[in-house]
């Protein structure tokens, strides 16, 4: 199922760079413009894509209750591994949305504590853990190497 | 400069005490991180490169570098000590490593795989002067045509043998070519596939990608897989010495491992680990006692860690020789050569001999600083996985996230990571492989830039600019590699189907 969605989305994603690099200035075969390489990698991207799709296509009738999860799932899904891959994915969006507004030693703070969390560990040695890595990290990246993290615009 | 000059030219430069420190660091870094399961020595490289941007050119590759081997040691160690390899080059060691600890040899097992990784690092040294200097030479005489169906055939090459299906390959090397083309276009200063983003204008980052592919994706493996711990088996000092028998045994595998190693190193490919498969399947072959393999034959343990570490020796001369990276840890190096404004290619041997020499020799310098750290401080080593694995991974994300953003200080590297590292996590679960997509991005603008200037120079005659001799041996052998099995099988099938239907 995964499989076919994924060559379903880059074959799209494939359609949409083609059309976009079709806009670019094309030039002659001696002169080749701006979009003439992408061009040829868009059109050879799609042809591979669309080969996986006609693949992944084919191959589903084959073995339906393989593939089915309300048949008979390939693996069994185990939730609990689901849900902290989707709370460390969820972090990582997060921790990025929240960098600019809150700035880094909250937004460190938090996704270490909550990650911490996520992964089984304890309130409080998530939080003191956190607390430190936050004011270490802030430390030697902020002040030893120069990195201008940036310190949030609720806080100016 | 003739080899032996160069060489010695090489340790003057690589026994400076900051590259002595760099190629220390390096090492250490390398060792740890192939201990560890989550990052792994292109992650690393990865993380580490934006602290290198201060450096000497030759220092930081050295150190680079350093990671990138003294992980084929640390991978080796848990391997061997607790079935559980740090990376994949050392997956095939733990078939016999781990029978043999569990035999009570594990000190033996450990010390021969450093010695073989020793070995094959100084097999891997000559190996370079000789390969990287004769071919530097040749390619002073390669115009564009030539480069680009180099790098077409690399890519085509590669895509064949990274794991998985060649269609997913393929689709990887699209990817990959793909991304290269986002942003300025360097020629006519378009904007090319922006979307209106002057952050995009820049192009897309290698480092974020790659730190996403296989740092961010790893830990999200991690973090499925839940929390495990190890356990630890402990290793006397007295214990490491392998008997004379052992020793015995392992010398041919070595001396054949360094060679296969480094030879499949020159290939475009995962080759630290279809090195280890080759000298494994070679070793059990060749060997009078094939039904030991699998129960704790040292053979096993000898040829395919000489073979890993051969391997990443092999892997450095298309980069420094010519320039173009096949595999992702070659593409970072390449990334740190063009940060320090080096045009790699074959004048960096005459135009910066102090980066081919100094790197060259640190190799051996840090294989020997390998060797006399793993042994004794095996134990030490092997602690680091007592770290509880929650807290590194989550440490390792944080390290990646800031990394990522002082690369540019901008937000869009950031979601680049995020991204990458989700899309990886993607590919892992449907079994793909990464790589071709990481050298696409590196090659692609290499790629375009000589295909326009080849198609230049032929006034847009594309059959002449395949003609050329070199140009089409090398699209010839890509396309061979693409079309060639499957093509095998379909005649196979054919000649097979009238026999099948006359019974």
């Amino acid at each position: 199922m995964i499989e076919r969605v994924l060559a379903l989305a880059l074959l799209a994603a494939s359609g949409v760079y083609v059309a976009n690099a079709w806009m670019l200035p094309m030039g002659t075969a001696a002169r080749p413009g701006a979009g003439s390489y992408p061009l040829a990698v868009g059109v050879f991207g799609g042809i591979v894509a669309l080969a996986w799709v006609v693949l992944a296509l084919r191959r589903a009738p084959a073995a339906p209750d393989l593939e089915s999860a309300d048949v008979l799932p390939a693996q069994p899904w185990d939730a609990a591994a689901g849900r902290r891959v989707a709370i460390t994915a969820g972090l990582l969006i997060a921790f990025c949305w929240l960098l600019p507004l809150a700035g880094y030693p909250i937004a460190a703070f938090l996704f270490v504590a909550l990650l911490l969390r996520g992964l089984n560990a304890g309130w409080a040695p998530a939080a003191l853990i956190a607390l430190l890595t936050a004011a270490v990290s802030h430390y030697a990246f902020g002040t030893l190497l120069g990195v201008p993290l940036p310190a949030g615009a609720l806080f100016g | 400069m003739g080899p032996i000059d160069g060489l010695i030219y090489g340790f003057g430069i690589a026994l400076q005490p900051t590259n002595l420190f760099a190629c220390f660091v390096g090492v250490l870094i390398g060792t740890v991180v192939g201990i560890l399961p989550g990052i792994g020595p292109v992650g690393a490289m990865a993380l580490l490169l934006p602290s290198t941007f201060a450096m000497q050119p030759a220092t930081a590759i050295i150190m680079l570098a350093g990671i990138y081997y003294g992980a084929m040691y640390g991978g080796s160690t848990t391997s061997i000590l607790v079935n559980v390899p740090g990376e994949a080059a050392s997956v095939v060691t733990a078939l016999d490593g781990y029978q043999m600890t569990k035999r009570g040899r594990a000190g033996a097992a450990l010390a021969v795989a450093g010695v073989g990784s020793f070995v094959a690092g100084t097999v891997g040294v000559v190996g370079i002067v000789l390969a990287a200097s004769w071919l530097a030479d040749q390619a002073l005489r390669f115009g564009p045509p030539e480069y680009f169906a180099m790098a077409a055939a690399g890519l085509m090459l590669l895509s064949r043998l990274s794991g998985g299906s060649v269609m997913h390959g393929l689709l990887m090397v699209a990817i990959g070519l793909a991304l290269g083309t986002v942003g300025m276009e360097p020629i006519s200063a378009v904007r090319r596939f922006t979307f209106g983003s002057t952050q995009l204008s820049q192009g897309i980052e290698l480092v974020p990608v790659i730190m996403g592919l296989f740092g961010v994706a790893e830990v999200l493996l991690i973090a499925e897989s839940g929390i495990r711990r190890a356990h630890i088996q402990s290793v006397k000092l007295r214990e490491l010495m392998p008997t004379r028998a052992e020793w015995r045994r392992s010398a041919a595998p070595i001396a054949r491992g360094s060679v296969v190693g480094f030879v499949t190193g020159l290939v475009p490919g995962p080759a630290t680990v279809l090195a280890t498969f080759i000298s494994y399947a070679l070793e059990r072959r060749v060997s009078k006692h094939p039904e030991e393999f699998g129960k704790g034959a040292i053979e096993g343990v000898a040829g395919p860690e000489a073979a890993n570490n051969g391997a990443t020796a092999g892997a450095m001369v298309p980069l420094l020789s010519l320039g173009i990276p096949f595999s992702p840890a070659t593409a970072i190096l390449l990334g740190a050569l063009v940060i320090s404004g080096i045009q790699p290619g074959p004048l960096l041997i005459s135009q910066r001999p102090e980066v081919f020499w100094g790197v060259v020799a640190s190799m051996y310098v840090g294989n020997a600083i390998l060797l006399i750290l793993n042994l004794p401080l095996v134990g030490v080593f092997v602690s680091v996985l007592r770290l509880p694995q929650h807290v590194l991974a989550t440490l390792v994300l944080l390290l990646c996230l800031v990394g990522a953003f002082s690369l540019n200080n901008s937000q869009l590297d950031l979601w680049v990571l995020v991204v990458f590292g989700i899309f990886g996590y993607g590919l892992r679960k449907l079994a793909i492989d990464p790589s071709p997509l990481v050298v696409a991005l590196v090659l692609g603008p290499i790629m375009e830039k000589t295909l326009r200037q080849a198609l230049f120079m032929e006034r847009g005659d594309v059959l002449s600019l395949v003609g050329r001799p070199l140009t089409a041996t090398l699209l010839g052998l890509g396309l061979l590699a693409l079309v060639g099995p499957p093509l095998t099988r379909l005649l196979r099938g054919r000649r097979h189907r009238p026999l099948e239907t006359a019974r």
